[in-house]
């Protein structure tokens, strides 16, 4: 018990969380008298998982993206079919980041790839600065909900872990991300034609030669999001399947066709990739071996009991579960958060009568709140440093649009219907 | 001599990766065209996630980029920061070469027993990368915090920021080290 208290304290303050996770499964093993060789064994997982392989591929292919010209045509694109509503530009900005960081997976490439195209013409299109800021800040984690982003995928594979009575299949928490995601980017569109209101963007009229252009520029990009996710949607690719074609197709396109990105570069962005990938597969690997040993002391199971001879009503468990993810997401990233906390909740929620691809939604929803929320918000520092603001103005920046997505984590949370609408069971 | 090691490891990364995303396409239009797919490559695939993972997460150590709780950094004084990183360096060096030795152990169990994975390869050929990745983040953090400790000794750690690990948060914009 000192020992996980000791641990909890050097997590505090800053022990990688992989050491720290990796510590603690092998501290309850020893006390259980397990041989440590179980680590190797339980890390060896990650071999045994296939749709992890979309992991990595879909990662690359989201470096590769960022580091070509694709944000800008993105951008020019959306913008040429939706420039012409109230608040043009700002929708713009959310409907182009959601989409990219759906595909990028929420690694915080979004600010820096499309922040620093769409903040400056967002300024000069006369837009408040507070509220460019915000906007910018926020959009950067907006996506997460929709297919293929990590999260989705990491949450699928640590619930199918853990051996339920149910099984949780991705395609279906892909679809329960979709209504969820799609409400969060239409109120935060409502609010941005509100607060454009008065502004008069230059070319604010919709040019059919200009659409032309747009799409004729990105005709190599627009066939990914269709072929990704009606294929993915649709039912016709297996996950993996998806990545893999998606992977070698942005290298063919980026490296050979457009030849944006030199052979020379493709070391480096194969590193920076990987660091993310390995980043989060070590904290899943060793996770794999502390989860086990969770499961084999029934420590779900107690703490269900504990928190049932408290807690009667759902309603009520749901309550103190967004006060706890909302912590939760100030703390941690979204990733190790889900394969720490995933495994403890996940059966005591099931305990609740909740089901588990809800859960999924529900969890993912407030994490990504967690990105924008002080005091350790990535997307805040990320902005700050990007656009050379102190952290302290993009804090007040954001609020308004922090309340808009608590709204929706609320909506999300406690109208099931919303998320399982599109889920075929 | 850990530039060598470096350049090493990068190159192998990005072969594996190379791999990973040539094997992967193949296998579905070899599935989809001719009906039948190369038997080792869907298990090959698996293998490599776990090496790309592992290799991934060496190079994550190499810069200190692995994903952490990076509140204390920001709250505490340069020279409070810079002991804390040095004490949390070294539990993580610690941590990680009892992994590599358990995992190693296992390893030689595997050897010793003549399992084999599929095609009928060792299978202590695939899992050797546990206990080597975790070997290698061991010898990464454990000469980081020596470094750290080093130049704490003899300077000022606030007049030299490779010594302060909270001194770059946000330096690579992108980095999953500084995510929080």
């Amino acid at each position: 018990m000192t020992g996980m208290i000791l641990l909890g304290l050097l997590a505090l303050v800053g022990m990688p969380l992989f050491a720290v996770i990796a510590a603690s499964a092998m501290l309850g093993f020893s006390s259980e008298d397990v041989d440590l060789q179980v680590m190797g064994i339980e890390i060896y997982r990650l071999a045994e998982t296939p749709v992890l392989l979309a992991i990595p591929l879909f990662t690359f292919a989201g470096y590769l993206l960022g580091e070509s010209g694709t944000p800008a045509r993105l951008v020019r694109l959306t913008h040429a079919v939706l420039g012409w509503l109230s608040g043009g530009l700002a929708i713009v900005s959310l409907v182009a980041c959601a989409l990219f960081t759906a595909f990028t997976g929420a690694s915080g490439v979004t600010i820096v790839a499309l922040g620093a195209l769409l903040y400056p013409a967002l300024k000069e299109a006369h837009y408040p600065e507070n509220f460019s800021l915000g906007l910018i800040t926020t959009s950067g984690s907006l996506g997460l909900l929709f297919a293929p982003a990590l999260p989705l995928i990491l949450y699928g594979v640590v619930a199918q872990q853990m051996n339920l009575d149910q099984a949780i299949r991705i395609d279906d928490l892909f679809a329960a991300g979709l209504l969820p995601g799609l409400l969060m980017v239409l109120l935060l569109a409502l609010y941005s034609m509100w607060r454009a209101r008065g502004i008069v963007e230059t070319n604010h009229r919709f040019s059919r030669s200009e659409a032309c252009a747009a799409i004729r520029e990105a005709a190599w990009e627009i066939p990914l999001p269709v072929v990704v996710l009606g294929g993915i949607y649709g039912g016709y690719f297996a996950l993996s399947e998806a990545a893999a074609v998606t992977a070698l197709y942005v290298l063919v396109v980026t490296v050979l066709i457009r030849r944006e990105i030199s052979l020379g570069e493709l070391p480096e962005i194969m590193r920076e990739s990987m660091v993310l990938v390995g980043a989060i597969l070590i904290i899943l690997g060793v996770s794999l071996a502390s989860t086990n040993y969770l499961i084999d002391t029934e420590v779900p199971t107690k703490l269900f009991d504990a928190v049932r001879a408290h807690i009667d009503s759902k309603l009520t468990f749901l309550i103190l579960l967004n006060i706890f993810l909302l912590g939760l997401g100030m703390m941690l990233d979204i990733f190790s958060a889900l394969v720490i906390v995933v495994p403890i909740i996940l059966p005591i929620a099931i305990g609740y009568g909740i089901d588990p691809v809800h859960l999924g939604i529900i969890f993912l929803a407030n994490m990504q709140i967690g990105y924008i929320t002080p005091p350790v918000g990535m997307n805040l520092f990320i902005a700050s440093y990007r656009f050379d603001k102190p952290v302290l103005e993009v804090y007040r920046a954001t609020i308004p649009f922090f309340v808009i997505l608590l709204l929706t984590v609320l909506l999300i949370t406690y109208w099931p219907a919303l998320s399982l609408y599109l889920v075929n069971r | 001599m850990l530039r060598a090691l470096h350049r090493l490891e990068d190159i192998f990364l990005a072969l594996l990766l190379g791999a990973m995303v040539v094997l992967a396409p193949l296998q579905i239009f070899l599935r989809n065209f001719f009906d039948a797919g190369i038997g080792w490559i869907d298990p090959l695939l698996r293998v490599l996630v776990l090496w790309v993972g592992l290799m991934g997460a060496v190079a994550a150590s190499r810069s200190d980029r692995h994903i952490r709780i990076d509140a204390a950094s920001k709250l505490l004084s340069p020279r409070a920061a810079a002991i804390l990183g040095i004490l949390t360096g070294l539990f993580t060096a610690a941590v990680s070469g009892i992994v590599s030795w358990n995992s190693g152990r296992f390893v030689v169990d595997e050897w010793e027993f003549g399992s084999t994975a599929f095609s009928g390869i060792p299978a202590w050929m695939f899992e050797i990368v546990i206990p080597v990745a975790f070997g290698l983040i061991a010898l990464r953090y454990g000469l980081r915090a020596l470094g750290q400790l080093k130049s704490l000794l003899t300077s000022d750690p606030s007049a030299d920021p490779s010594a302060d690990p909270g001194a770059d948060p946000e330096g690579s914009g992108v980095a999953p080290g500084s995510a929080s």
